[in-house]
């Protein structure tokens, strides 16, 4: 079996069933890979056509001379065996079969013979029954999803079609960078575990999130998945946590064992980030990919509002991080530059008045204690300051430093906090419009330490 | 001593998926699980014999494929303290199972030493069609039964997952002793969850394990499994 180096790096690639009607999904998939700018050679394949979107058409995969990596495939499904069948005598190592109508509405058989045709030919197949894939560092963008995926260093793998498609471009509005976006669907032979194996050497990508339905062979999966993250997090929303454990069982033990519940301890044992919600993988992304994995869990809380200090000290504690006193070389250094009200505990209190600079102070600070792991910013929108000019404050605290250390923030308020949250999101600052939300995003990475040494005690303990 | 498939085949050839009693046990100490002494009679003599050889008191059970809530049909006395008593109970036993489980085949009464009553706990496995073997542990009676207060890990375990699923439980702290209730003995248990773990890992035909309850008495006193019911997958 070939490795998936080719699948994401193809020098060629062909799209078999691209159509000059505009409405095809042949035709989406070649324009985005087009226009999105792909660095590697593209042939459209159609059995009529000479010419699409500009590009030379071929009728059959095989009456292309040059050397074809990848090919797309969106025919009708009674058709593609025949596309396997042309371009694997060609050499083609990996077919993205986009076509729907096999495992999904029944159809075991075909899918059986497309995976066994596929092998035949040393070929991997991606799919079928998906929207493509994205590879951001060879620009190359081979789904019917939205086009202008922002580059970044977040790879993610959906099992779901429709929810991952507008996934695509929620990361876009969210302003996530990715490096890939793996439409997986029915599994038929590219699993998690191989894109977790492909993602752990690969220098662009630094956290997987997936979308999980279920897994075909779960002990591969830890195992992988165990290995990627210790070096990378891998956060996962798993889809049906309602079920119920549908188990006949003739033991107290199968009784009990539910399916969700199997998941949960086996994403616990790989040292994976599980996740109840879109929201929550999406607060998550943004923390671990934009921050340093830090080497300690000592929080330092910086707040204008006791309220939203106690929301997020609450938060904290939950997820099992507790605010200790703030170093006191940092305290002495805070008094210098803080009025004697401002409250120099944990969370520290600049107080409902305190302009941008005692923000820039306090963080700059934070930054440059080495007793310090990690900064969780809080800001309430009052009428005495600005947001826009609190999250710049941050920023160029940050900026001056150029310190890399974990940070969230929170931008409490109504529109302009919002924009002010939008600031730093630009500047890949993770903000949140909660303070929960911003506690509980940095935790997750706090937490992603914890299970990294954790997995390293677990693996050297092995029987 | 026999080897787990031949167990298993044995039962296979009878068409059982549960194994009996005694089948169980032999499993279990075939992966150096702690059992209470025990020998299966087919007669009253064999069942006074197999008494006096492992010492009073004893407890006398049915073993049967057609009888799975042994106390329901009164197949099991406890508490037999002499060789008189081990005869009437075999006899009470049989009758018993005659009226109140008419037809069901009697395989013997199993003899086993009445271990002293302590603290329950209770290891498991299931197989998952997705991770494989998964082992469960908890504590006893109303914990696992009311509380559902469990623990679970997906298979091969490390020591580590052995010591977290262990802590992990919420009734952690009786193990640890509270109040006058004496520390236990975790390292007999951690033996016991790290032999099913084994067990289940090397007899891909097991489907589903319960060692329930085994006794886990104060430190160094060990543990012993006093039930243990085993079936097999489906051919």
């Amino acid at each position: 079996m070939s490795s998936l180096k080719d699948l994401f790096n193809p020098s060629g690639i062909a799209v078999v069933g691209a159509s000059k009607d505009p409405t095809k999904i042949g035709h989406l998939v070649l324009r985005n890979i087009v226009e999105y700018g792909f660095k590697g050679r593209v042939y459209p394949v159609n059995p009529t056509a000479t010419e699409i979107l500009g590009l030379k058409s071929y009728p059959a995969v095989s009456t292309i001379s040059d050397k074809v990596d990848v090919i797309v495939v969106s025919v009708p499904n009674v058709k593609v065996l025949d596309v396997i069948d042309d371009a694997g005598k060609a050499g083609v190592k990996h077919a993205v079969v986009i076509t729907s109508g096999f495992k999904e509405i029944g159809n075991v058989e075909l899918e059986n013979e497309l995976v066994q045709r596929a092998r035949k030919y040393g070929m991997r197949v991606l799919g079928p029954n998906i929207f493509g894939y994205v590879y951001t560092p060879v620009r190359l963008n081979a789904t019917f999803g939205p086009r202008d995926v922002i580059p970044g260093n977040v790879a993610f793998i959906t099992q779901s079609g429709a929810l991952g498609i507008a996934l695509m471009g929620s990361t876009i509005q969210e302003g996530i960078g990715i490096s890939a976006i793996v439409s997986v669907g029915n599994k038929a032979d590219i699993d998690d575990a191989d894109l977790l194996e492909f993602f752990d050497e690969d220098p662009n990508t630094s956290v997987v999130l997936i979308y999980m339905e279920g897994v075909n062979n779960g002990r591969r999966f830890v195992e992988v998945a165990s290995k990627i993250s210790m070096r990378k997090p891998v956060i996962v929303i798993k889809s049906g946590r309602t079920e119920a454990g549908a188990r006949a069982a003739a033991s107290h033990t199968g009784s009990l064992a539910g399916n969700i519940l199997i998941y949960e301890t086996a994403f616990r044992q790989s040292g994976v980030l599980s996740v109840k919600s879109v929201e929550e993988a999406f607060d998550f992304v943004k923390t671990l990919s934009w921050n340093p994995v830090p080497t300690g869990d000592r929080v330092v809380v910086i707040t204008n509002g006791g309220g939203a200090g106690v929301q997020a000290s609450d938060t904290l504690a939950d997820d099992g991080i507790f605010l200790e006193k703030p170093p006191q070389d940092f305290v002495e250094e805070l008094r210098k530059v803080l009025p004697p009200f401002a409250s120099l505990a944990n969370p520290v209190d600049l107080t409902g008045m305190a302009p941008e600079d005692w923000y820039y102070m306090s963080v700059k600070l934070a930054l440059q204690n080495p007793q310090i792991d990690a900064i969780l910013v809080l800001y309430c929108h009052t009428a005495l300051t600005s947001p826009i000019g609190v999250a710049k404050a941050v920023a160029r605290a940050i900026e001056e430093t150029k310190i890399s250390k974990p940070i969230s923030v929170a931008m409490i308020g109504g529109p302009d906090a919002y924009e002010a949250m939008r600031y730093l999101t630009t500047l890949r600052i993770p903000a949140y419009p909660t303070p929960e939300r911003a506690a509980h995003a940095l935790a997750a990475l706090l937490k992603y330490r914890k299970g990294r040494e954790y997995l390293v005690k677990r693996i050297s303990k092995k029987q | 001593m026999v080897s787990p498939s031949q167990i298993i085949e044995r039962a296979r050839s009878e068409g059982r998926r549960k194994l009996l009693e005694h089948e169980a046990f032999m499993l279990c100490e075939l992966y150096n699980m702690p059992v209470a002494s025990y020998g299966l009679a087919t007669s009253e003599e064999e069942a006074v014999r197999i008494a006096e050889r492992i010492g009073f008191p004893v407890v006398l059970k049915v073993v049967s494929p057609d009888i799975s809530h042994k106390t329901d049909v009164g197949g099991v006395i406890l508490n037999v303290k002499s060789p008189e008593e081990v005869v009437r109970s075999y006899r009470l036993i049989l009758d018993n199972v005659r009226s109140r489980a008419p037809g069901s085949r009697v395989s013997g009464i199993l003899v086993q030493k009445m271990a002293s009553p302590d603290l329950e706990v209770i290891v498991g496995s299931v197989r998952d069609k997705v991770f494989g073997p998964v082992i469960m542990f908890g504590l006893g009676g109303v914990f696992v039964e009311v509380l559902k207060d469990v623990s679970f890990r997906v298979t091969p375990l490390t020591e580590q997952d052995v010591d977290d699923m262990i802590r992990e439980i919420k009734g952690y702290k009786v193990l640890e002793g509270y109040r006058g209730f004496p520390p236990r003995d975790i390292e007999a248990l951690k033996r016991v969850i790290l032999g099913l773990a084994k067990m289940v890992s090397e007899l891909d035909e097991l489907e589903e394990v319960d060692l329930n309850p085994i006794f886990l008495y104060p430190l160094e006193k060990g543990a012993l499994i006093v039930d243990a019911r085993v079936i097999l997958g489906e051919k």
